[in-house]
C-alpha cells in the first residue's frame, strides 16, 4: 500500500457513503410494510418532525390546492396558471417521497457507469412516460369504459405489482451483467504472497455466484504492476467473454458498446419503462377530478407539469449518485487491482440493490406509496 | 437521518369524521358509529362509473355496492379505529348498518362497528387515524364525538392531533426514545377518552 492512500481511501469511503445514502434513502422511503401482492397493511413508518414535518405539510397543502384550483378554473381562467404552478411544486416535493424510481434510476446509473446527462435524460423520460400512462389510464378507464372506482383501483393494483416485478427483473439483469465484472475483478485481485514469479492457481473465488461458470479452458496470465504474477484459470460460458481484458486494471471505463449505440439506448429504454410504467396515484385522482369537472385538458396539463417537477427531483438525486460514483472512481483510479475491484464492487452492489428493491416490493417487505384507492376499494 | 428522511408520506384522502360511542342501557359499550365525509376529489374518484337516475343526485341504493366495497376494504386496516378499555385492546366485528350518502359533491360513509365483546370500562380510549398517514382524519368542528346512551356520570374528552410541527417532533423524539417507531401516524391521531367512574 502506498503512503497517503489512507486519505484517498477516506475520500472514496465518503463518496460511497454518499452514494449509499442516496440509494438507501430512496429505499428507506419504502420502508412501510406491505402485503404481498398489493394492498398495504399496517405501516411501520419512521417518525417525522421539524423540517421534514413541514415538507410533509407543504406537500399535502399543494395537493389539496390542486383540487381547489381545478374547481376555480371552471369560472376563472387564470386559476389554470395557479394550477400549473401548484402542480409543478407538488411534483418537486412529491418525488422526494416514495415511489418515483429514484432508487432504480440512481442504482442503474451507478451500476452501468452512466453519465449525469444520461441520468437527466432517463429521469425526464421516465417521468414523462409516467404522466402519459396516467393520462391513458384515465382516458381508457374513466372516459371510454366508464369503469367503476373498484375496477379502476383493481387495474392500478395490477400495474403496481407488474411494476415491482419489472424492477426485480431489471435488477436481475443488471446483477447478471455486473456480476461478471465484479467476480473477474475479485479473482484478479486475490491477495498474493509477494513471491515474484511463483504462479498461483486460484480458482476458488466467486464460485458461489450462480451464473458464473469457470470451465477452466485457458490460463490467463496477468501482471499487476507489482511484479507479482499469478495465474488463474477461467473461461466463461456466457457473453462476458468479450471483456476479458478488462480486469487487467487499466480499462476502467465502460465498453463503448455499453454506453452508446442502439444497444445502450435500448437498455436505457428498459430503465425508463421500469420506472415509468406505474402512474402516480395522485395524478390519477387529479385527472379523474378534472374530467368530472369538464376541464380534462387542465388536468392533463397539470399532470405533465407535475411530471416535470418530479423529473427535476429525480434527476438531482441521479446526478448526486453519478457524481459520488465519479469521485470514488477518481480516488480509486491509481490503485490498480484494488481500485478496480472497489469500483466493480460498487457497480455490483448497485445492481444488487435494484434486484433487492424489486423483490422487496414484490414480496411485501418494502412498500412505496400504495394506490390511494386501496383503502376503500 | 434516514429515519426522518424516510417518512414523507402525505395524505391523498381527507376525511372529516364524526363518531358516536354507543352504550347499552346497563352502561356496556356495544360499538362505535362513524360518519366519514371524503374530500371532493376522492369522492369524485369513488363515484366514477356509477349511474344516477337523476344526474348528480345519487341515492343510497345506487351507492350501496360502493358502500359495501368500502367497508370490506377497510377491514384490512381495522377500520382505522383503535379502542382500549382500561388499557386492554378491544376488537370490532364487521360493520353493520353501512351506507353512503351524497351531499354537496361529497360522499359520506356511515357505518357501525359492533364491539366483538361488548364491554364495561372505567376508561375508554378510542383513537381514529391512519398509521401510514395516507388518509388524514380530521374531526368535524361541530359535534365531533357523541356518547349515545352513556351513563350520566361519564365524561368525554376529545383531543385533536397537534398539527404544529414542534409538537410533532417532540412526539417523534419521545417515540424514538421509547424505541417505538411503528406508529408514524400516531401523532396525527384523534383521541377520544371516556371516563365513567
Amino acid at each position: 500500500m502506498k503512503q497517503g492512500s489512507s486519505f484517498a481511501r477516506g475520500l472514496a469511503i465518503a463518496a460511497v457513503a454518499l452514494a449509499a445514502f442516496v440509494l438507501a434513502d430512496a429505499a428507506m422511503h419504502a420502508l412501510s410494510a406491505q402485503n404481498p401482492f398489493g394492498a398495504p397493511r399496517r405501516a411501520a413508518e419512521p417518525q417525522v418532525g421539524g423540517i421534514i414535518g413541514w415538507l410533509l405539510a407543504k406537500q399535502g397543502e399543494f395537493y389539496r390546492e390542486i383540487s381547489s384550483t381545478i374547481r376555480a378554473a371552471k369560472t376563472d381562467g387564470y386559476a389554470v396558471w395557479t394550477l400549473l404552478g401548484v402542480s409543478f411544486a407538488y411534483g418537486i416535493f412529491h418525488a422526494a417521497g416514495p415511489g418515483h424510481g429514484k432508487a432504480v434510476i440512481s442504482s442503474y446509473l451507478v451500476a452501468n457507469r452512466e453519465t449525469a446527462w444520461r441520468g437527466i435524460a432517463l429521469s425526464f423520460a421516465s417521468a414523462l412516460l409516467q404522466a402519459v400512462v396516467a393520462v391513458v389510464f384515465v382516458v381508457i378507464g374513466a372516459w371510454l369504459l366508464n369503469a367503476t372506482a373498484k375496477t379502476s383501483c383493481g387495474a392500478e393494483k395490477v400495474i403496481e405489482i407488474a411494476s415491482y416485478a419489472l424492477i426485480a427483473a431489471f435488477g436481475a439483469r443488471l446483477v447478471w451483467s455486473k456480476g461478471g465484472g465484479f467476480f473477474r475483478a475479485l479473482q484478479a485481485h486475490v491477495p498474493q504472497p509477494a513471491i515474484a514469479g511463483v504462479p498461483l492457481r486460484r480458482h476458488d473465488h466467486g464460485h458461489h455466484h450462480r451464473d458464473h461458470h469457470h470451465d477452466d479452458s485457458h490460463d490467463h496470465h496477468h501482471d499487476h504492476g507489482h511484479g507479482v504474477g499469478h495465474q488463474h484459470a477461467h473461461a466463461h460460458a456466457h457473453a462476458h467473454a468479450h471483456v476479458h481484458d478488462e480486469h487487467c486494471g487499466h480499462s476502467h471505463g465502460p465498453e463503448p458498446s455499453e454506453l452508446a449505440g442502439p444497444g445502450g439506448w435500448r437498455r436505457g429504454l428498459s430503465a425508463i419503462v421500469t420506472v415509468g410504467i406505474r402512474p402516480c396515484s395522485g395524478a390519477i385522482l387529479v385527472l379523474g377530478f378534472s374530467l368530472a369537472q369538464g376541464l380534462f385538458w387542465a388536468g392533463i396539463a397539470a399532470t405533465f407539469v407535475m411530471g416535470i417537477g418530479t423529473a427535476i427531483t429525480v434527476a438531482t438525486i441521479a446526478i448526486l449518485a453519478v457524481s459520488a460514483r465519479g469521485l470514488a472512481q477518481r480516488v480509486s483510479a491509481g490503485r490498480d487491482g484494488s481500485g478496480m475491484l472497489f469500483m466493480r464492487g460498487i457497480e455490483f452492489g448497485a445492481a444488487g440493490l435494484v434486484l433487492l428493491f424489486g423483490l422487496g416490493l414484490l414480496f411485501g417487505y418494502l412498500a412505496t406509496e400504495p394506490p390511494t384507492c386501496a383503502y376503500f376499494m | 437521518m434516514f429515519g426522518t428522511a424516510a417518512a414523507q408520506a402525505h395524505p391523498h384522502v381527507w376525511i372529516t369524521a364524526r363518531s358516536e360511542v354507543i352504550y347499552a342501557p346497563d352502561g356496556t359499550i356495544t360499538g362505535v358509529r362513524h360518519a366519514w365525509t371524503f374530500d371532493d376529489m376522492f369522492s369524485t374518484y369513488a363515484l366514477q362509473g356509477i349511474e344516477a337516475k337523476i344526474k348528480g343526485a345519487y341515492t343510497r341504493e345506487e351507492l350501496a355496492p360502493l358502500a359495501q366495497t368500502n367497508v370490506e376494504s377497510l377491514n384490512e386496516y381495522a377500520y382505522f379505529t383503535f379502542a382500549k378499555a382500561d388499557g386492554r385492546k378491544q376488537k370490532f366485528t364487521e360493520p353493520i348498518d353501512y351506507f353512503l350518502e351524497y351531499n354537496n359533491t361529497e360522499l359520506t360513509l356511515h357505518f357501525t362497528l359492533p364491539a366483538k365483546t361488548p364491554f364495561k370500562t372505567r376508561q375508554l380510549s378510542l383513537e381514529v387515524f391512519d398509521p401510514a398517514f395516507f388518509i388524514d382524519f380530521k374531526y368535524a368542528d361541530k359535534d365531533p364525538v357523541k356518547l349515545v346512551g352513556a351513563p350520566a356520570d361519564c365524561k368525554l374528552q376529545f383531543q385533536r392531533p397537534n398539527d404544529g410541527t414542534a409538537s410533532a417532533q417532540q412526539l417523534g423524539e419521545q417515540n424514538f426514545l421509547n424505541g417505538d417507531s411503528s406508529n408514524f401516524g400516531a401523532m396525527f391521531a384523534n383521541k377520544i377518552v371516556v371516563e365513567c367512574p
